[in-house]
């Protein structure tokens, strides 16, 4: 019941793990390359540390444009197994200064790993990796100075109450005691642990635990954070909280690069990196991300009347069509908003008469069940792109 | 100029947040804290209090044959052996004593020479047979030395006693004059009288404190140091100071300070008690004392630390501070003198914060003075190459992945 328009131009792989230079193409459209920086010579810029920590083969082999983008990470085809096990395969990526990045995927996935290699408890086997300018093995202590890190798990001390583990944290940046006690009550109470700052580490909640540990990243007010999955176990509102203090923190230049189990976190993010099994699946913006997996924007009509859509003639603008029921049809298009009034206009002209339609947004869940299928059934060489054929099926029912 | 000031200041913040962490960690732990103090000052209590340093005399059975014209009275073996045997019977039949001593019912079995006038007619020794059933070494050692002692008084006894018998023995002198000397000088012509010059005259247990106390300060210094890495590198706190601007030295400082000052502070409980509570001697200069106690404490929290360090779990560093406790009980001087060990292994005992403490305190303690100064530039300098050795390691953990 496909709708004879013809078939789009096939939707680039997403995702593949080339290098920055060979970037995959939908990484290469002006607004995401305007958003993400996805050109190779903005991501080579990313890999540049400053004049002073270049290395003699550096400053000699490694001339770079001055982009005039500040970056704040850059990862160049890096790769690490753990034995035969792929932790991160041929994964780059780059962020600039003061945006909010994603790290999403599959649990096994590959974020952690990626986490760590770029705050050097990794080193990477092959390929590059800057943060702030520097190498992560070699972080300078003004470069540590600058960076907020949240690990996964729970490393403070137990024995500490909530209070004395954030005023040893902001101590150990350096902060002195008489600008200590203001920013740690500010940053307990941001996280919502006032009330908690006299309990001991060891008798607060999972959930609480890394509320704390998110007050020990925030406290010395840190150009770069690194979360690994910061929201873990934490009650909606104070997540949404959580994520409207990292959007206020992203405006005010800091960087943020956080891993998340909720697929639907990636809505706060400027970029999206999704992994996974160790593979770069896709670096887009959220929006970027639907359009990859849809093969474009999806429009939704219902019609008063069953309507065929192979009825339809090419529309300008709409890449395919399908038939979801005898009243409901999708259509892919390159822009949803532009097309959307040739697509009433054509179906009326077939003698259809349109009841509504409207912009469908797939939920994040869907968008990554997407993209990861379609990926894993690239790795086992099956048939299967993503984009307008693949979309429909593996798509829920639109609400 | 202002960097130069902030780079130290920022580093005093952070030495001293590791401290303060340490002193509040102890704190929230008073169990074990004051299992800490209390603990070595129990030990030596119940020590001192249970100790007598006398052995139980050896429970003993003489076999005197029926042809032997010996007494059987016990009271009068018992005369002879001393009070260190404890002569439960005199028989004839050495069978059941035997037997009794196989059952380790008895210590020992003296059974005198059937034919003792004969062997000595003939211008030979009469052979007393002192039977044991012994393994540990110690214990046998004791034992020939009694059997010496009892064959020695029964060689007095009989010369004694022949002495008496011939009721005018005499012995010429120069000058061919004939004096009358009593037999039991015959028998024993010279005894020994030991004159003791040292300044104090301590029981076993005060001997032992100084001692005990240098070998509990090492094993506590170790015990409270060698999990703190390990529990931070396991938790992962190690990680997040990975990325932290605090370096290996301020890691290590930190510990040193905070751990080096709970330790101070049960040294000097635990020492207070030993000298008011036990009445171990002091004669000595406290602060040279003190001083000796911070410098065992400063090489020992190195080897608790490196420890820590080099463990890849806290099992692993448990059993490294038991095999450090129980090479320091061997090889320190503790038990066993240090030069009865080969050269070779004297060295592994001076490489022992311990060997040095015990020396010193035992010196300063309980002589007042110490002729072996060079053990205090031993133990900083001990002391100062586990310090940089903890440190490197520690850099080395923090690069590594």
């Amino acid at each position: 019941m496909t709708a004879p328009n013809p078939p789009v131009e096939p939707t680039p792989p997403v995702g593949q793990t080339q290098p920055i230079e060979q970037a995959p193409p939908v990484l290469q459209t002006p607004t995401v390359q305007a958003r993400i920086g996805q050109s190779a010579q903005l991501a080579q810029a990313a890999l540049v540390p400053p004049p002073h920590q270049r290395s003699w083969r550096e400053r000699l082999f490694r001339r770079r444009p001055d982009t005039g983008t500040r970056w704040a990470i850059g990862l160049e085809r890096v790769s690490k197994k753990f034995g035969d096990v792929v932790g991160v395969e041929d994964v780059s990526f780059a962020v600039p200064e003061g945006a909010i990045v994603g790290v999403i995927g599959p649990s096994g996935a590959g974020k952690t790993t990626t986490i760590r290699l770029m705050t050097g408890a990794l080193r990477p086997d092959v390929g590059l990796v800057r943060v702030l300018g520097d190498d992560p093995r070699r972080f300078s202590r003004r470069t540590r100075e600058k960076i907020g890190y949240m690990p996964q798990l729970f490393v403070l001390y137990p024995d500490l109450t909530v209070r004395e583990n954030v005023e040893f944290m902001a101590a150990l940046f350096g902060i002195p005691p008489w600008r200590r006690g203001r920013r740690v009550a500010e940053v307990l109470d941001l996280v919502d642990l006032t009330q908690a700052r006299g309990r001991r580490a060891s008798a607060l909640s999972g959930g609480m635990q890394r509320r704390l540990e998110l007050a020990c990243a925030l406290v010395h007010q840190p150009r770069l954070l690194v979360l690994d999955e910061p929201t873990a176990g934490i009650d909606p509102l104070l997540r949404k909280r959580i994520w409207q203090e990292l959007d206020r923190l992203s405006k005010s230049g800091v960087t943020v690069i956080v891993t998340t189990q909720y697929v639907s976190e990636a809505e706060y993010c400027d970029s999206v990196v999704l992994i996974s099994e160790g593979n770069l699946v896709a670096f887009a913006t959220p929006q970027d991300l639907r359009k990859q997996a849809l093969g474009g924007e999806v429009i939704e009509v219902v019609t008063s009347a069953p309507f065929d859509a192979s009825a339809l003639p090419p529309i300008e603008g709409v890449v395919s069509v399908r038939q979801q029921g005898p009243n409901d049809l999708l259509f892919v298009a390159t822009d949803a908003g532009a097309a959307t009034p040739r697509v009433n206009d054509a179906i009326e002209r077939a003698g259809g008469a349109v009841d509504s339609s409207r912009e469908y947004r797939p939920t994040f869940d869907e968008v990554f069940s997407v993209l990861v299928t379609a990926h894993a059934q690239r790795g086992r060489g099956e048939a299967g792109q993503p984009g307008p054929g693949l979309m429909p099926h593996q798509l829920a029912r639109p609400r | 100029m202002r960097e130069l000031l902030v780079g130290p200041f920022k580093s005093f913040i952070r030495v001293s947040a590791q401290v303060r962490k340490e002193l509040v960690q102890v704190r929230r732990r008073p169990g074990a804290f004051f299992s800490l103090v209390l603990g070595p000052f129990l030990i030596m209590a119940v020590f001192g209090l249970g100790y007598t340093g006398v052995h139980r005399p050896l429970e003993t059975v003489i076999v005197v044959p029926d042809d032997l014209n010996l007494p059987r009275d016990t009271a009068f073996y018992s005369t002879i052996v001393g009070p260190a045997v404890h002569v439960r019977e005199v028989t004839t039949n050495a069978g059941p004593a035997r037997d009794a001593l196989a059952a380790n019912v008895l210590d020992l079995v003296l059974v005198a020479p059937a034919d003792a006038a004969q062997t000595f007619r003939s211008g030979r020794q009469a052979r007393i047979q002192i039977y044991l059933n012994e393994v540990d070494p110690v214990a046998t050692a004791y034992a020939d030395f009694l059997a010496s002692v009892v064959s020695q008084r029964v060689n007095q006894e009989i010369i004694k006693q022949a002495v008496i018998s011939g009721q005018t023995y005499a012995v010429p002198a120069t000058g061919g004059q004939v004096f009358q000397i009593p037999p039991e000088i015959v028998a024993q012509p010279t005894v020994a009288e030991v004159i003791n010059i040292a300044p104090s005259t301590p029981t076993v247990v005060s001997f032992a404190a100084p001692a005990a106390f240098a070998l509990m300060l090492q094993h506590m210094a170790v015990t409270l140091t060698a999990l703190s890495f390990v529990r931070e590198r396991l938790s992962g706190t190690m990680e997040l100071f990975r990325v932290s601007p605090i370096n290996s030295l301020e890691l290590v400082l930190g510990k040193y300070l905070g751990l080096g000052l709970v330790s101070a502070v049960i040294a000097i409980i635990t020492s207070l008690l030993l000298v008011f509570g036990l009445g171990v001697p002091l004669l000595g200069s406290p602060w040279l004392v003190a001083a000796v106690i911070a410098l065992v404490v400063f090489a020992s929290l190195g080897i608790g630390l490196l420890i820590s360090v080099v463990a890849d779990s806290e099992r692993q560093a448990v059993q490294l501070a038991l095999l450090l406790l129980l090479a320091s009980v061997f090889f320190s001087g503790f038990v066993l003198p240090i030069n009865e060990f080969r050269e070779g292994v004297q060295y592994l005992s001076y490489s022992l914060p311990v060997t040095h403490g015990i020396r010193l305190l035992q010196d300063l303690m309980l002589r007042g003075d110490t002729t072996a100064w060079w053990e205090m530039t031993a133990l900083a300098a001990i002391g100062l190459v586990l310090l940089v050795l903890t440190v490197l390691a520690l850099r080395r953990t923090l690069r590594s992945a």
